[in-house]
Order: structure tokens, then C-alpha cells, then sequence
């Protein structure tokens, strides 16, 4: 039996960062909104602070497969729940960079954003004043302009001294890390207390998660958010060219229409081409919005390269935050003569608690028994840790497509293939090399920075363009296909910079409310 | 334990007395105890999905990982959360991409521990001498035990040491045992 439900003004797939944003925004401006999230509802009280029982806000839903020659992980990356993986995010924000946007016309790289900075610049200033960030605008000398930070940056901890005397020993630069973590009291919220428990969840709001960001908006608004909601499928009109409802299965399984004049997937780039193809029909054996082909193709992460080094004194590395105190951008310059192409950076100096992936114990992985002992004891005072994060460029290779496993209701499960080509090995020895140079600086007696490629983030699948043959959908993220299909978060980037993701997929996603609200009646 | 300080001005040590230590349930002849992991250890509580094979592989190379590992109560721990719906289920395991069901995993890993200790040394791995235990770990981590089949060595000897990891340092208790503050926001209710 199924269930055709009273239509709505906007349905939305995904309870997430940018879920949650649209509804807040779509309804109020007087729409009516239902979000649909696959997860269970979830509240600050679920922000455990433990390493155990934070792994509850990670992904529980059909597992994806994961294959290529350096595979990323997928659970780690992921949310689960109203919130999504904001609820655990780092909250790094810094801005993509002018050039980012131009990889194709000023290197002969990749393909070009159809936007420039100057085009996402004033969205990027309008999230940062409604949710606050602290920084030093004057001091990150990499930034793109952009008014200036509402809030001061945070404190620095012993690790964190210790790291930047090392950059400047070898002449490179640090800045305080532009984070979406109250330094000061912010419009309600307190300021963070370091106390390192950033990545199981910050129940307090000092960490911009959706608890204290969009959510209360959605739902003083009238949003509608439904849990343990799985969307199947996105359904069509007769003609096929428009989209007409999300199909759904309750939490007893029961099937359920929900119809709307806009639908938005938000439901992670995995996911969302997931459901792409899942909505096959005629006119679109190849998956919805996918007449290009290129559903799920130009998948991306960013390199991750940790660098590790053991110090003699109390570096107090399980205070600040986990996403770093400090940031170095001086290797952002994507172009190297007789070198790999891409941008890297550093966050400097992660609060770090003794397990889990990030935890002291995996600095060190090859080690067990009394020296492994020994060596998480002067870990707990001594280690500095700080991360590389790197540039890989789109290539059609690395896909998300469909595994070999089904859903209860029939429908396949996902996979991920990505490889890293020689370009990105180069790039991961380089940003290698310096991070043992910058901890030998800082005076490390011991130093740890595995040569294996890792990643961190999940980046395109569904890209945006201005060409529709080698693009999914526009800037705003409306499919090509279909004028009222929208598809948001980090899947629409064409390229990835080295920057972490969610600052950038908050500004599109702001751009994209305003350009909906503002132009309904042409697109809904 | 050392008291810190630092220029952050935190009150390290004040937050601590909020956090909350309790046990997990067990049922003992029909009758509902509360018990640490470490206390069901003590008592030799029975499992519930391990066999008494499987838990004497986990439990000696739990230990040879990560000295302390068997007392904190690895195989009660591990049994327990392998046999929790996934979506509450706290394993490393979960986070690192591991098939479903976790309990096949696990259990494929310590058939073959012990399969593999056999076939090289003509005993399971509880009972090897402790050099022997030392080289096989060593070895599994390395990818070079001939003959190995199941889930890969390497990333078996991943998970585990994570694991072992978890129940020493990961709880409140082990926090303390390295010196750092435990600071919740919100303490968990129970170690796991």
C-alpha cells in the first residue's frame, strides 16, 4: 500500500547542514517545508563526550563499498541523524580561494567553476555573520577578501606554539585558523571552553552545528522534519520533465509520496546519486538529471597527511579544538614548475584524546605490547600532531556507482572508487616532507608522517557547470534536466582546492536559498 | 595524577567530578547485576556470542597489543557491543568501514588467529610461548603469516589494537591512567 501525501512547497532529502539551511531559509520565507531524514531525530544531549560513544553519529545506514587502489574511508566522513555530519564536523572554515574557481583557464587544469569568488564572496560574508567566526582576517595573509571576522581568534595551546616555531624556523608562516567556534559569547551562544571534545559533538553551541545554526530556524518556522525516513527514489511528472515527489519508507516500512513543487536532495553526494539513479524511468534510463553521463563520475577527497613529532614537555595536546589552532597556507599555489599541480595547507595542532582514528594511538601504528604502552604514556604530554590537507584534481575514474549489495526495498548499494594518479602521490610527499621539515624545525625528537595516501572528506559526483554535456547542474545547483530538481553540499563542486569543504558548501547553499526564494515562481 | 594548569585558564580538573561511572547490565542466574568490564572479567562471566575459543585468542592477543587490555575487560566488551543493534553499536569497527555483521568479522579474525598459530606452531595462539605471541603479532600486522584467510591481517591487526586501546585509555578510567583530564560536556553514562 502506498501513501500519497497533501503536497507541499518543498520537500527536501537530508537533514544535514545543507537540510537543514534550505528549510530554515525556504521556510521563512513562507514556504512549506518537509525535510526527510533516513536517521533518528537527535538533540545536544546525544553529543556524548566520548570516542566510544560519538561513533553513533556516524553513518548506520546501507554500508558503501569501497574499491580503487587508495580508497577512502566512508562512515568516518558521514552523519547519521538530524544534524547530520555537522553535528561532528571541525568546523575549519576557511574560504575557497580566487583561483580555485579557475583551475581550467589559468593552468589548463580540471574545469572551471561556473562562479568566481567575487560571485560566492558575499554569501560567504552573510553565513559568517549569522554564525559567527573567529579569526584574523589581517594575519591569514592567504585570504581572499572578505569582511573581516566577527570574532577574535581562539586561544593557542602549548602544541600549538611549539608547531609555528617550526614553520618560522623554516620560513613559513602561520595564522589563527578561521573556525566556526565562538572565541566570545556570539548571539546567544557561549564561547568553547578547549576542551577538545569538538569531533564527538558540542552540546554546548559553541561549535556551530546545526543544533544552534539552521535547525532552530527550520522548525520555528514551521519545517517539518520526518525521521527514519528512507528516500528511494525522486518521481517525475507524466512528462518527465519536471520532478514531482520523493518516494519514501517510514519507520514500519510503510511506503509514503511526498509531493512537492521543488525537491531538493541533501543528502550527501553519495547519497544523493544514489537516488539519481535509483529514479531511472523513461526518458532517463540512465538515472535522473543524468542525460550528461557524468552522475557520479569526478568523485574527489582531499589528501590527508598527517605529521607527527614527540616534544619533552607538556604540550597540553588534549586542550583547543580538534580541528587545529593555526593554519599555513603558504603552500597553496597550484602550480610548481616540474612539480605535482594542487593546492595544500595545514591545520596546525588538533586536540587530540588518547583513541579513535585521530587519537594518539593511531600516530603510532605499527607498535604494540609494553612500547606501544610506552609510547601513548609520553603521547599523552609530548605529541604534536598536526594535518596536510591536499588537492587532488576530478578525474571520471573516481566514481561513485552502484556496489554489489541491495536495501531492504530492493534498491543497490554504493560504491567508491578512488585512486590516487602520481599527481596526487607527488603532492602527498611533498606536503610529507614538509611536515618532517617543519617538526625537525620545531625541535622533534621523534617524528611520525606515514608515506601512505590517506583522505579526509567527500567531495563532487554531481557537479555543477555551465556546460550541461560535462555537468549535472548549474551554480545554484538546479539540475540541468530538470528546472525543479536541486542538488546541494560538497557533490556539486567541479574541484576541491585545499580547503576544507563545509564553510564553502554553507556560502553555496546560502546563494541557492536566496536565488530560490527570489525566482519560486520560475523554478517551482 | 598531575594537576595542570594552563593559560587557557580552564579549571582542568573541576569538570571531571561530574563525569559518571557506572557498569553494564549483566544477567547472573537470572538475576540483574550491575558490573564494570573489568568486574565481569574478574567474575569469568560467560559470553554471549564469543565462543570460549574465540575469547582466549582475544583476550591473548588483546594483551599482547596492549598490556591491560584483558583485565579492562576486551572480550566482555567486544562481545557485548557485537551483539548491539548496529546503529548503538560503539565499536572502532564501525567507524573503519567493517562489513556487517560486525560479530562475523570478529569472529573470522580469531578462528584464523588461531587457525594460523596451528598450522605454524602446532597450538592456538593463547597457549604459544610469549616470544612466540610477540613474532605472530608482529607478523599479522606485517601481512606475512603464510597461509592467513579471512578479513586481511593487517587491518584485523588494526582494528584489534584499536580496540584494545578503547577499553584502556578510552574510558574515564583510562583517561585518568595517562594523565589528562577527562573534561565532559556530557560524561557517558558507562564506559560502552
Amino acid at each position: 500500500m502506498v501513501t500519497t501525501l497533501d503536497a507541499v512547497d518543498v520537500v527536501i532529502a537530508g537533514a544535514g547542514i545543507c537540510g537543514t539551511m534550505l528549510a530554515a531559509k525556504l521556510a521563512t520565507a513562507g514556504k512549506t517545508v518537509v525535510v526527510l531524514e533516513q536517521g533518528p531525530n537527535r538533540a545536544p544531549s546525544d553529543l556524548i563526550s566520548s570516542q566510544l560513544w560519538s561513533r553513533r553519529l556516524k553513518w548506520n545506514g546501507l554500508p558503501v563499498e569501497l574499491a580503487g587502489t587508495d580508497p577512502t574511508g566512508y562512515r568516518f566522513n558521514t552523519g547519521w541523524g538530524v544534524g547530520g555530519s555537522g553535528i561532528h564536523h571541525y568546523a575549519q572554515w576557511p574560504r575557497l580561494k580566487p583561483e580555485d574557481f579557475h583551475t581550467k583557464t589559468l593552468y589548463g587544469k580540471a574545469v572551471d567553476w561556473p562562479i568566481e569568488y567575487n560571485d560566492l564572496r558575499p554569501f560567504y560574508d552573510k553565513v559568517q555573520a549569522e554564525v559567527g567566526i573567529s579569526g584574523d582576517h589581517q594575519a591569514e595573509i592567504w585570504r581572499p577578501p572578505g569582511d573581516p571576522y566577527p570574532m577574535p581568534p581562539l586561544l593557542t595551546t602549548p602544541q600549538a606554539d611549539i608547531l609555528a616555531k617550526g614553520f618560522n624556523a623554516i620560513g613559513l608562516r602561520t595564522a589563527p585558523m578561521p573556525l566556526a567556534i565562538n572565541s566570545t559569547e556570539y548571539k546567544g551562544r557561549p564561547a568553547c571552553i578547549y576542551d577538545g571534545w569538538c569531533d564527538a559533538g558540542c552540546p554546548i553551541g559553541a561549535l556551530a552545528n546545526p543544533f544552534v545554526t539552521y535547525l532552530p530556524t527550520a522548525r520555528q518556522a514551521g519545517a517539518e522534519f520526518r525521521t527514519s525516513a528512507t528516500v528511494t527514489r525522486v518521481l517525475t511528472d507524466r512528462t518527465g520533465k519536471r520532478a514531482a515527489a520523493l518516494e519514501y519508507y517510514d519507520a514500519t516500512g510503510h511506503l509514503q509520496i511526498q509531493s512537492a513543487s521543488l525537491i531538493i536532495l541533501a543528502a550527501n553526494g553519495t547519497q544523493n546519486v544514489r537516488l539519481l539513479l535509483n529514479s531511472a524511468r523513461a526518458g532517463h534510463e540512465n538515472g535522473l538529471a543524468n542525460r550528461s553521463g557524468t552522475v557520479g563520475l569526478y568523485f574527489m577527497a582531499h589528501l590527508a597527511m598527517p605529521t607527527s613529532g614527540m616534544f619533552d614537555q607538556d604540550l597540553q595536546n588534549d586542550l583547543g579544538v580538534t580541528g587545529g589552532a593555526l593554519l599555513n597556507q603558504d603552500g597553496y599555489g597550484k602550480h610548481r614548475p616540474n612539480g605535482p599541480f594542487g593546492s595544500y595547507a595545514w591545520a596546525i595542532s588538533s586536540a587530540r584524546k588518547p583513541n579513535d582514528i585521530i587519537g594518539l594511538a593511531n600516530t603510532e601504528g605499527a607498535l604494540f605490547g609494553p612500547d606501544y604502552d610506552r609510547f601513548l604514556k609520553n603521547a599523552a604530554r609530548g605529541l604534536a600532531t598536526m594535518m596536510g590537507i591536499g588537492e587532488i584534481t576530478p578525474r571520471p575514474e573516481n566514481r561513485i556507482t552502484y556496489g554489489d549489495g541491495k536495501d531492504a526495498f530492493g534498491y543497490p548499494a554504493m560504491k567508491i572508487v578512488l585512486s590516487a594518479d602520481n599527481n596526487a602521490k607527488a603532492l602527498a610527499a611533498i606536503i610529507r616532507a614538509e611536515g618532517i621539515k617543519v617538526m625537525k624545525a620545531a625541535g622533534a625528537s621523534q617524528i611520525w608522517a606515514p608515506d601512505a595516501v590517506n583522505w579526509q572528506h567527500l567531495v563532487g559526483g554531481h557537479r555543477m557547470g555551465a556546460d550541461r554535456r560535462t555537468s549535472v547542474c548549474d551554480s545554484y545547483g538546479i539540475t540541468h534536466d530538470l528546472p525543479n530538481l536541486v542538488l546541494t553540499g560538497t557533490g556539486i563542486f567541479p574541484t576541491e582546492g585545499a580547503t576544507h569543504p563545509t564553510f564553502s558548501s554553507h556560502a553555496l547553499t546560502q546563494r541557492t536559498a536566496e536565488y530560490l526564494v527570489k525566482n519560486w515562481s520560475g523554478i517551482a | 595524577m598531575t594537576e595542570r594548569t594552563t593559560e587557557l585558564g580552564t579549571p582542568r580538573r573541576a569538570i571531571l567530578k561530574g563525569a559518571a561511572l557506572s557498569g553494564l547490565i549483566f544477567t547472573i542466574d537470572g538475576i540483574s547485576r550491575v558490573l564494570t568490564p573489568a568486574q565481569a572479567y574478574a567474575a569469568d562471566l560467560p559470553l554471549t556470542i564469543l565462543t570460549a575459543a574465540e575469547k582466549r585468542a582475544l583476550e591473548a592477543l588483546g594483551e599482547t597489543l596492549l598490556p591491560g587490555a584483558t583485565a579492562a575487560g576486551l572480550a566482555h566488551y567486544i562481545d557485548l557491543e557485537i551483539a548491539e543493534a548496529p546503529g548503538d553499536c560503539l565499536l572502532f569497527a564501525r567507524i573503519v568501514d567493517v562489513a556487517l555483521p560486525y560479530a562475523a568479522f570478529y569472529q573470522a579474525v580469531l578462528r584464523e588467529i588461531d587457525g594460523a598459530a596451528v598450522r605454524q606452531h602446532n597450538a592456538p595462539f593463547a597457549d604459544l610461548e610469549p616470544e612466540t605471541q610477540i613474532a605472530f603479532t608482529a607478523a599479522m600486522r606485517d601481512g606475512t603469516l603464510p597461509g592467513w584467510q579471512g578479513p586481511s591481517a593487517p587491518f584485523a591487526f588494526f582494528v584489534l589494537r584499536n580496540d584494545a586501546t578503547d577499553v584502556v585509555y578510552g574510558t574515564v578510567e583510562g583517561f585518568d591512567k595517562l594523565g589528562i583530564p577527562y573534561m565532559p560536556h556530557i560524561a557517558p553514562p558507562r564506559p560502552w
